[in-house]
């Protein structure tokens, strides 16, 4: 497996994420916004890996775990915010 | 082969993952974008991760770490979401205006016209 294969395959996920920043820029309410963040963290955390399966570094890959993890929990806060008014 | 695998996999999961931002981009109303955000993880990374086991092989450590991130995208995005949409419509967030149906709000007006008929009975059982 060429690793050029992985560096370009994590380029495109930024890529991706780029049109969900402009979606976390115009959103309208602030729902919108938090799913935008969400649907990112997602493409981060697989750009992420790419990237340390490109770089072959597998100190990255506990970067991916983490965000995956702990980028859920925000928008489980967030939530929780929307719904009740408190944190 | 184990090559060809790869990219058929991971081109499966660049394209729902594109398609699923540009609907989060284009899609009129909150609760759609929520429905493209949740297809963009199930058809979007998962087949990347697995594209990353196959291209990695499934005793590197890439691949216990893509299986694990699996796992937690698959068990933990559909209870985000339904969170999201949920803290969302509480909060008054409007829907589109060519949306058909509102079942919260035809539940609701059901089980009050169900007590507004229920309640002369029992204040005439109780006189």
């Amino acid at each position: 497996m060429s690793t050029s294969l992985y560096g370009v395959i994590a380029l495109v996920e930024t890529a991706i994420g780029l049109l969900l920043v402009a979606r976390l820029a115009i959103g309208p309410t602030i729902s919108d916004r938090i799913v935008a963040l969400n649907t990112l963290s997602t493409q981060a955390t697989l750009a992420v890996l790419f990237f340390a399966a490109f770089a072959d570094r597998a100190i990255y890959l506990d970067v991916a775990l983490w965000l995956a993890s702990f980028s859920y929990l925000g928008a489980i806060v967030w939530a929780r915010y929307l719904e009740r008014g408190l944190l | 082969m184990k090559t060809i695998i790869f990219i058929v996999l991971a081109s499966i999961g660049l394209a729902f993952s594109l398609s699923g931002a540009v609907g989060i981009l284009r899609m009129p109303d909150l609760y759609s974008r929520i429905q493209c955000s949740s297809k963009t993880v199930t058809m979007g990374a998962l087949p990347a991760l697995v594209a990353l086991v196959v291209g990695e092989g499934i005793d590197s450590s890439y691949a216990s770490r893509a299986l694990l991130v699996a796992v937690l995208l698959l068990v933990v995005n559909p209870a985000a979401s339904h969170a999201l949409a949920r803290a969302a419509y509480k909060a008054g967030v409007p829907m589109w205006q060519g949306a058909v149906r509102d079942e919260v709000v035809e539940r609701k007006e059901q089980q009050k016209a169900k007590e507004r008929a229920r309640r002369p009975d029992d204040g005439g059982g109780e006189g």
